[in-house]
């Protein structure tokens, strides 16, 4: 109704590009540094094959576009299939799972206003831990343990989400609530999984080693499942950035903005649960992505969230691929849970970017 | 958005009333303001200004009464609609990533984009433009940490008017700002109302400031609306002390030729500006005005009432009405029927206290002594004393009877309204303050 503010255009300074261009610059060149390291990463694995070969095989499809391999080269087929049926699989799965966890992270930390805020605080992964265990201590569909384990795990996620949306219901549920009915709902399903394997001593084992987080479930159509459902989840959290970015300067500003921020909180919330759970359902517990993937997208490029939630994707795609990559490359032959690389080899690279001299200030001046 | 600025008020608040458990925020308030109006909203700490803007903004529901903008009641926009309608500027707002200023003001398009849809060259124009209106052009692409508190209000004010809404409300925007800045700030904010035909709802502390800029001041004393008009009415020693507790002393600027006021010193006790807690509901019996100056008295120190079973023009009945008193009433004249006197008896049943006021009993209204005896034992009645003349009982002695029954169950008899105070104040609870009796009512 007061459209058409009086002088519009006439003297109006030029407006800023400048940023506008060097963001996109950021996300392009990010985003084609991935697909190279996705070309690339099937190279390394426990059987050595000349890059060439690898990246051929790869090209071709597994020799669906064209024969990768000349005829009556029996080495050839050998790694074709390992490539092909191994390798790229376990490089998608580790470029979708990262993706879901840093995207799952990015969106928490803007919905809680809090820099620490990541999957594993609110519990939603030992909800997806617990799901899990019930299936290797009550030996649970053991025939089809690759579709049951799964799909436990990502329900305990899910339904750990769930009860974190009910409290988002409440009239009076405040970030802080939320979050820390989150934190006490982790803090709960931790004592009950204590409990629950303290008298399973062999199931806990197998969680033990399940809750190290592996690629070693990768097959193509795993990589189908999660790669769709990441897909449809990631694109919708991803187009929220305009809501978080309000969010960011309080709940009241936002609403008095226009967003509706009960339903946009509940909506965000119910995508990261189900981004996270298939992360988790198909590669275990995998620390630190979701966390410091968001906060790797601030340091080098912007603390919008239009710029974080796609970056934090393509970071957490990227860690975790390099995760893979290096501890295939260190221990070929006996290769450690990717878990513990992402931790111990991302660990020190988030401390080295936070206590850089600042480009950008982050969140909460962390 | 169709209805023009013409054809309903900018914001129409009508018998509005929020409490917060059992503290009353808001009592009865009614504002109505013009499209185009600065109106600062005045009234001491936890006077209902937040309150009454929040409700506004739909981050409040009433527990009575409504709010609308432009003639739709906030309750049935959208968040969207709303925001279209009504921008903010907060006391201090949150900010803690260095995101551009000229991002940050884009911000404020967001209920102005398509859903899915980005920023046109046209929104960042808009942006621009104002940046240029409040005197930030210059910063456009610093980070906003970099800005000085008096900026920084500054590109809070450009982010809400980039909202484009013709309702700006403003909740103490200069209070974390020195004078330069203050005066810096509402200039810019009443030159935008005039050229963008804004209007402006400020909550101000600060009366002088008020009076300097608003078309009007809205003054607000312990949730209840004290007194509205042009700043030259409403500025007065006599407000400062009855609002404030503050003895003052008004002066008129030779310069500007508008008043202002020079505190002295506290009389009393500031807190005596606080909202008494909710207590009640106290029922009132009455008829043909004795209940009045109970009603009134009792209004004013923080009891909820309910009042009946009256009959229609009862000066009784308007008194209730004005104080906005639940009643149960009936048409003039005739004896109290079924569903008024059902009415009656849920009030008698909900209240924590029960009052007769000395009213005449006839045939038509002994009904309301009648119904007493069923709660005499479960709540505690207070009979006023009545005069041993004129005459009140014109039921042949019924009436007399009853209060004597009533007696002897447990009734007590109130010779005066001290009295009276005192026993509800016990049965109750205390008040959080003791009440200055020298002091009248509020809304006059």
């Amino acid at each position: 109704m007061t459209e058409g503010a009086p002088g519009i255009g006439a003297g109006t300074p030029p407006l800023p590009e400048t940023r506008t261009r060097r963001r996109a610059l950021w996300a392009l060149g990010a985003a084609l540094a991935l697909a190279v390291a996705i070309l690339f990463s099937p190279v390394i694995g426990s059987v050595a094959f000349s890059p060439w070969l690898v990246l051929r095989i790869v090209i071709s499809g597994g020799g669906a576009i064209f024969a990768p391999c000349a005829a009556g080269t029996v080495s050839c087929h050998v790694a074709t299939i390992i490539v092909w049926q191994e390798r790229v699989p376990e490089v998608l799965l580790a470029v979708v799972a990262g993706a879901a966890l840093g995207i799952s992270g990015g969106t928490l930390q803007g919905i809680f206003r809090n820099p620490l805020a990541d999957p594993y605080l609110l519990g939603i992964s030992t909800g997806g831990t617990l799901g899990a265990s019930l299936v290797f201590v009550y030996g649970i569909g053991e025939a089809d343990a690759n579709l049951v384990l799964p799909l436990f795990a990502f329900l305990g996620c899910v339904a750990t989400g769930g009860v974190i949306l009910l409290a988002a219901r409440g009239r009076y549920g405040s970030v802080e609530t939320l979050l820390l009915t989150g934190v006490a709902l982790n803090a709960l399903l931790s004592s009950i999984l204590t409990i629950v394997l303290l008298y399973n001593p062999i199931a806990s084992l197998q969680v033990d080693f399940w809750l190290l987080g592996g690629l070693g479930n990768a097959t193509w159509s795993v990589d189908g499942v999660a790669l769709g459902v990441v897909l449809a989840v990631g694109a919708i959290l991803a187009i929220h950035g305009r809501e978080l970015n309000l969010m960011q300067l309080g709940n009241d500003v936002a609403q008095s903005a226009g967003v509706d921020v009960r339903r946009v909180r509940e909506r965000l919330l119910l995508f990261t649960a189900l981004a996270t759970g298939t992360a988790v359902a198909f590669t275990g517990i995998i620390g630190f992505v979701g966390l410091a993937a968001p906060h790797v997208v601030r340091r080098v490029s912007s603390s919008n969230y239009r710029i974080v939630l796609p970056g934090a994707a393509i970071a957490g795609a990227a860690i975790l691929l390099g995760a893979r990559d290096f501890s295939l490359w260190v221990l070929p032959l006996t290769p450690l849970p990717i878990g513990i690389f992402t931790s111990a080899g991302g660990a020190p690279f988030f401390l080295y970017l936070l206590y850089r001299r600042r480009r950008v200030t982050t969140m909460g001046g962390l | 958005m169709n209805e023009g600025p013409d054809l309903a008020p900018a914001v129409r608040v009508e018998h509005l009333t929020v409490r917060f458990g059992a503290r009353v925020a808001l009592h009865d308030v009614d504002l109505t303001v013009r499209a185009g109006e600065f109106v600062a909203l005045a009234g001491p700490n936890g006077s209902g200004k937040t309150t009454l803007l929040r409700v506004l903004l739909g981050f409040l529901d009433p527990d009575a009464g409504s709010a609308s903008l432009f003639g739709t009641p906030v309750a049935h926009l959208s968040v969207r609609e709303r925001a279209r309608r009504v921008a903010w500027v907060p006391q201090e707002e949150l900010v803690r990533d260095d995101i551009p200023i000229f991002d940050y003001v884009l911000y404020g398009r967001y209920s102005r984009l398509e859903p899915f849809g980005g920023e046109s060259d046209a929104d960042r124009v808009l942006a621009m433009q104002i940046l240029t209106d409040v005197g930030l052009a210059d910063r456009a692409e610093d980070g906003i940490l970099s800005l000085s508190g008096g900026e920084r209000q500054r590109a809070t004010l450009a982010r809400a008017l980039a909202q484009d809404s013709p309702i700006l409300l403003l909740d103490e925007p200069t209070s974390h700002l020195d004078i330069g800045h203050q005066l810096d700030l509402l200039d810019r904010v009443r030159r935008l109302s005039h050229t963008r035909n804004v209007t402006v709802i400020a909550a101000m502390h600060d009366l002088n400031l008020a009076a300097r800029y608003a078309d009007r001041i809205f003054v607000l004393s312990r949730g209840r609306p004290y007194i509205d008009g042009p700043p030259s009415l409403v500025l007065s020693e006599d407000l400062l002390g009855r609002v404030w507790s503050v003895a003052a002393d008004l002066r008129k600027d030779p310069r500007t030729g508008t008043s202002y006021l020079v505190p002295h010193h506290l009389i009393g006790d500031v807190a005596s500006s606080a909202i008494p807690p909710d207590r009640g509901p106290v029922h009132v019996v009455g008829g043909g005005g004795a209940a009045s100056p109970y009603l009134r008295e009792l209004t004013d120190r923080g009891f909820r009432l309910t009042t009946g079973a009256l009959h229609l023009l009862d000066s009784d009945t308007e008194t209730a009405e004005a104080l906005g008193i639940p009643a149960a009433v009936e048409v003039p004249f005739a004896p109290l029927g079924d569903e008024v006197r059902a009415a009656h008896r849920r009030f008698l049943a909900s209240a924590r206290a029960i009052v007769v006021a000395p009213f005449l009993v006839g045939p038509s209204n002994l009904a309301n002594l009648d119904d007493l005896g069923a709660f005499v034992r479960s709540t505690p009645i207070f009979l006023l004393a009545r005069p041993p003349e004129p005459a009140w009982d014109f039921t042949g002695g019924r009436a007399t009877g009853i209060e004597e029954q009533l007696r002897q169950d447990g009734a007590r008899t109130m010779p005066d309204l001290p009295s009276l105070l005192a026993a509800l104040e016990s049965a109750l609870g205390p008040s959080s303050k003791p009440s200055s009796a020298s002091v009248g009512t509020a809304a006059g």
